[in-house]
């Protein structure tokens, strides 16, 4: 059903040739990707010397950071065939519970650290609600975080209630994000480890082969022994987990709650995720991609508008490459007979 | 039995194993023992109850009554994974394997938590992929271990289902127990060659259960072989004691015989209504090649991929074919679809009934009138006070209960549900060719006679007609010719105006 | 093809009696929405009674009017088995072009941006019925780009209408019962939507898609067809969208009146019995649904929630029905 495998039935004349081969195909893909992210690179040069300066750079980690986190989790959702929408909602629930128990205008109660694991405890849970309500109650991803997302965004305008706008009071705090370490933004770094975490939960894990087997064929998967619904349930916590992350930094840079802090940001994470190679029905695709991904439309849009064109203009370009992304990917499958919804 | 089998181990002892599913008992007390270092193989007729037998013993189903012991040790199979773990092993009919995967991994993910090569939910990749190098070395394959299986064709994917089956005895601490499920229906002859090497390997590790519907092969492979019918067991030979022939019999249940046919053939000689020119499917069905006359009923029979359920579709318009041609009344038909087969007077009543055949939803009226609706409907509008009258005959004329058109055609019985399909063809007095694929599956003997006479009523309106029969019988009974196919071609075709054969006759053409 | 019942154990299920969730479900479909509505507006009286004397409800209708249409749309959408997420940007986009179109081509300009929008929505089908990409993977795309649009064209700022705009803005000030002629014109397409998918030929071939595509197709219906049909209407009714949030307020910018109908759109569409799934729905019953969904502002403040929070109670209401609907009626696969 999900997967046919009517692979062409031919004798394998020499299997050794074949595994030692290098699977050129494979290798042109990202080698694409990697080949435009420097184009771009070399032609926003010329049209903006700004573009390549050392602040320019910054600016583009900073930018590139918050997508790359959301986009560990979207990829790890996606490799199993479903979907997170519930993003921005998640990020701003997180995000004000974050600001709100941290040192902040409006009370002086500051719990410190226990503010942080609060805020990534609100991510886990709205994550959890996701995969419990995907596996146990048997509604379509996409309807459940579809539902979530506007359900973490009333929770957040539930807290912020009111009153006056919640401002970050301890600077310490609220500079962590643009603070340079090694030359580069404490943002990125975090970016950064979540990346290689998510790399190594995919790759050297028995829960990210998992994710792959499942994403490949589920059917296949349950009969092989693996905990199905489990890892799903494990997987949707771990992108709330991700995605209120990326809320407290969201937070942090603005310096002050807003539930809409996490607002664009589905908008950059799922076409990167797409067209980083992930395929929307599950199966294919990797961290690393989305990270190429992420990169690619961070740079397209920073050197578009450095080069003066108008930031109305990124959302368009985002869902156009998303459309082009999917529909190169769906163009062998548009079989009549395939039932998408 | 034998003073040999005697002095040998037993690896795996199933005794009075019994399922049903409602009311129907689909495996009734089967008893027997698979010895090590030995092949047997597991033989029935579709329904007899084999693969209900098999996903037992790999723990899909979880039987009513009795035990499997494995090594002495009675096993509890509530999952896959119990199946796994005890060190049984599966080859599905359908590849089983994760493309996106490399060998090794496929190989490892079905490994009980003792023998796994994780630790603490990480992957040891050099043991993962060390230890697939082994079980492949031992089956004498070469196989790169961490080659994606997507990128191997399809022998060799079957040979990494085969090494995962042994890897999972291995990783369990046993003599390996692989079940083979009808591995080689897809298989090229010289590629059966290779599956028949990797079985007698298999056999130097462990034990095998052998499915196969290719009686010869099963007696060149296998050491006994169990024959099931009906849910029970009815036999269980010697390769030495037994021969195709017998096993044919064994199967069947009864001695051959020809039917006596019960009406006359209506037209002679007349130029077909469809003809098909080297209809080609990649992997489906090659080069047929048949003709099908107004008012003729034509069965085709075969096997379990044996491409006849494709072939149906392909000629409907739902599955396009790869290379031949369709020719209607001589001219060629081009960019075959649905609706133009629909135009063209061609109905099909499709076996997945919920699935194709209706739109379950959808009250019983509205599912008649979807088709050649011409009568009740307005330009775009449908005077549905019409269609109901439409309706309201039909289920009169066909005796459909409860006698409510507008109910939703999902809440009707299987044979009720059955007649409304096969109504919506009928209506139309253009129907040229008609597409029965298993028209009396899930019915009751009742509804089961309708609708046979319902067909003979399309024959006599001058329609032919395709028929795939649940049974040899069935079609023996029904059919004007018989067109057999085997592993995607025709094998024979019989004119039953000119030759009667027996079923074991198509048996001998289906296998 | 793999089952988890084999042949055996289908055969038996085929002579059972229909379940008994299935008439739970039509039955919810038929009375739900409007019992909601009842409940959610007795509450508030009973909270406010001001609520009844004060012309409450022709508030209420004013705020449902814009949400109506979306509703509509999305109705025929998810009637087919999609889901069209860019139909609220179509509308604000629409608004946006009615606003400047409005001052240079008067009276034909209303025309013309329905024209716009219902090709706006002929192409999301176009792409989903022939390259079977995910509808919502491919109207959130398309969602960007309108979003652009809208951006582009109103330079980021509020466009106001600066001649021409009397005859719309009747449409807004002449009322019936307190409610303006929007929401009338919004409950005259639900008739309409409700005639086509009850007596045509392409209603039903819709419906019978939602319900069974595999099944359809065998039946010979043209899916592909149908779904561009389906999102046609939906872009069509964004484009009435449009004239409602130009009626209504008389300009429109990118953050104004309409640019978060896309939510209450869907809880309207599924409040009103619309099933998530597809091959359910009844436009009359999705008036009740707008009702309902516009209500919960006013339930909220009665009750002394933030009335900002309504997210929160749609997010809650679209995951609660699916779930009450779907629950037992599908066992396979869920991604």
């Amino acid at each position: 059903m999900a997967n046919n495998n009517s692979g062409t039935i031919t004798p394998s004349a020499n299997t050794a040739a074949i595994s030692n081969r290098i699977n050129w195909r494979r290798l042109a893909e990202p080698s694409a990707l990697i080949a435009t992210l420097f184009a771009l690179i070399i032609i926003f040069s010329i049209l903006n010397p700004r573009f390549a300066s050392v602040e320019n750079l910054r600016n583009l980690m900073d930018q590139a950071a918050l997508p790359l986190i959301i986009g560990v989790g979207a990829t790890l959702v996606i490799l199993l065939g479903s979907i997170d929408l519930s993003i921005e909602g998640i990020m701003g629930s997180a995000g004000l519970a974050f600001v709100l128990l941290s040192a902040n205008s409006r009370s002086e109660s500051d719990f410190g650290l226990l503010a942080l694991l609060a805020a990534l405890l609100t991510g886990i849970i709205f994550g959890l609600l996701n995969g419990l309500i995907v596996t146990k109650v048997k509604v379509p991803s996409f309807v459940v975080t579809l539902g979530m997302w506007f359900v973490g965004l009333g929770f957040a305008t539930v807290l912020y209630g009111t009153e006056t706008i919640p401002v970050l009071t301890n600077p310490e705090v609220s500079s962590w994000s643009s603070t340079l370490t090694f030359g580069a933004p404490n943002s990125f770094w975090a970016a950064v480890f979540v990346v290689i975490l998510g790399v190594i939960t995919l790759i050297l894990t028995k829960t990210g082969r998992s994710i792959m087997a499942i994403g490949n064929n589920e059917v296949i998967a349950r009969n092989s022994g693996i905990r199905v619904d489990r890892i799903k349930i494990t997987v949707f916590a771990l992108a709330g987990l991700l995605s209120a992350v990326a809320g407290i930094i969201a937070a942090i840079k603005l310096g002050s709650g807003s539930p809409s802090v996490g607002l664009g940001s589905l908008f950059i994470t799922i076409p990167a995720v797409v067209i980083g190679g992930t395929a929307l029905a599950g199966g294919k695709g990797g961290v690393l991609r989305t990270a190429l991904g992420v990169l690619l439309l961070t740079v397209l849009n920073n050197g578009l508008i450095l080069a003066g064109v108008s930031p109305s203009f990124q959302s368009g370009l985002a869902g156009a490459i998303l459309i082009a992304a999917i529909v190169f990917a769906a163009w062998s499958q548009r079989d009549r007979l395939r039932i998408a919804k | 039995m034998s003073n040999s089998e005697k002095n040998k181990t037993i690896a795996l002892s199933v005794k009075d194993i019994q399922i049903s599913f409602g009311d129907l008992m689909a495996v009734k007390g089967v008893t027997f023992d698979l010895y090590e270092n030995e092949v047997i193989g597991l033989i029935g007729e579709n329904g007899a109850g084999k693969s209900t037998m098999l996903k037992i013993l790999s723990g899909i189903y979880k039987p009513d009554k009795g035990t499997i012991e494995l090594g002495g040790k009675t096993l509890k199979l509530k999952s896959p994974e119990d199946a796994n773990a005890a060190g049984i092993g599966v080859v599905h009919q359908e590849q089983s394997l994760f493309t996106n995967l490399s060998v090794a991994e496929n190989m490892d993910i079905s490994v009980g938590k003792t023998g796994s090569s994780s630790l603490m939910g990480f992957y040891n990749w050099a043991k993962v992929n060390a230890s697939a190098r082994q079980t492949l070395a031992k089956m004498g394959s070469k196989l790169d271990p961490r080659t994606l299986v997507g990128d191997l064709p399809f022998v060799d994917r079957q040979m990494v289902e085969i090494a995962r089956a042994i890897r999972v005895g291995e990783g369990a601490n046993t003599k390996p127990v692989v079940i083979l499920d009808e591995p080689t229906s897809l298989l090229e002859p010289h590629e059966t060659a290779v599956l028949e090497r990797e079985i007698s390997k298999i056999r130097e590790l462990g034990s095998v259960v052998f499915v196969s519907h290719r009686l010869d092969e099963v007696i060149r492979v296998c050491d006994r072989i169990l024959v099931m019918r009906d849910g029970e067991l009815v036999a269980i030979r010697s390769k030495s004691e037994v021969d195709q022939n017998e096993l044919f019999r064994l199967m069947v249940g009864r001695e051959a015989k020809s039917e006596k046919r019960e009406y006359r053939r209506q037209n002679q000689g007349e130029a077909p209504v469809v003809e098909l020119k080297s209809l080609t499917k990649k992997g489906k069905f090659k080069n047929v090649n048949l003709a099908l006359a107004a008012g003729e009923i034509t069965a085709i029979v075969g096997a379990n991929g044996s491409g006849r359920e494709e072939l149906c579709k392909a000629i409907y318009g739902a599955l396009p074919a790869d290379s031949g041609k369709l020719l209607i009344h001589g001219v060629e038909a081009k960019n075959w679809s649905v609706p133009k087969a629909i135009k063209f007077g061609f109905g099909l009543v499709p076996s997945e009934r919920k699935v194709e055949g209706m739109v379950g939803g959808l009250d019983a009226s509205s599912n008649l009138s979807l088709i050649f609706g011409k009568e009740s409907t307005v330009g775009p509008f449908i005077d549905t006070k019409k269609q109901k009258a439409v309706a309201d005959t039909w289920f009169e004329k066909l005796d459909v209960r409860p006698k409510n058109p507008t109910l939703e055609l999902e809440r009707f019985s299987g044979g009720n549900q059955q007649k409304v399909v096969m109504a919506k063809w009928l209506k139309s007095e253009e129907l040229e060719l008609l597409i029965l694929d298993h028209p009396l599956r899930g019915l009751d003997p009742g509804a089961a006679a309708t609708v046979n006479s319902l067909i003979r009523q399309a024959v006599q309106n001058n329609t032919a007609v395709i028929l795939l029969a649940d049974t040899l019988e069935e079609a023996l009974e029904m059919g004007d010719q018989i067109v057999v196919m085997r592993d995607g071609e025709v094998s024979s075709v019989f004119d039953l105006h000119k030759e009667q054969p027996t079923s074991l006759d198509l048996l001998e053409k289906m296998v | 093809m793999k089952t988890s019942t084999p042949t055996e154990a289908r055969a038996i299920i085929d002579n059972a009696t229909p379940p008994k969730k299935i008439q739970f479900r039509k039955l919810w479909q038929t009375f739900g929405p409007a019992t909601i509505f009842l409940a959610v507006f007795l509450m508030i009286s009973a909270f406010n009674p001001n609520f009844l004397t004060s012309g409450g409800m022709g508030i209420v209708a004013t705020l449902s009017a814009p949400i109506l249409m979306v509703a509509l749309g999305q109705a025929i959408v998810l009637n087919v088995g999609s889901i069209d997420l860019s139909n609220a940007s179509m509308s604000l986009l629409g608004a946006i072009l009615l606003a400047l179109a409005l001052p240079n081509f008067g009276v034909t300009s209303p025309i013309i941006i329905l024209l716009v929008t219902t090709a706006f929505g002929i192409f999301n089908g176009f792409f989903v019925a022939y390259t079977k990409v995910p509808s919502f993977a491919l109207t959130l795309g398309t969602l960007g780009i309108f979003q652009s649009g809208a951006l582009v064209f109103s330079n980021a700022t509020a466009v106001y209408v600066s001649d021409n705009k009397d005859f719309l803005g009747h449409l807004h000030t002449t009322k019936l019962a307190g409610a303006p002629t929007t929401f009338f014109i919004g409950l005259a397409m639900a008739v309409i939507l409700w005639f086509v998918l009850r007596y045509t030929k392409v209603g039903r071939g819709m419906t019978a898609i939602g319900l069974n595509e595999t099944g359809a197709v065998y039946s010979g219906l043209k899916n592909r067809g149908l779904k561009v049909v389906a999102f046609g209407i939906s872009g069509f009714m964004s484009g009435l969208g449009s004239l409602v949030i130009i009626a209504q307020s008389g300009s429109a910018s990118p953050n104004g009146l309409g640019s978060d109908l896309l939510l209450p759109g869907i809880a309207a569409a599924i409040v009103g019995g619309t099933s998530i799934l597809g091959g359910a729905t009844n436009p009359i019953n999705v008036v009740f649904g707008a009702l309902t969904v516009s209500m919960i502002p006013i339930a909220n403040a009665v009750l002394g929630v933030n009335a900002q929070a309504q997210s929160l109670v749609y997010g809650l209401a679209i995951i609660s029905i699916a779930a009450l609907m779907l629950n037992g009626s599908r066992s396979g696969i869920v991604k």
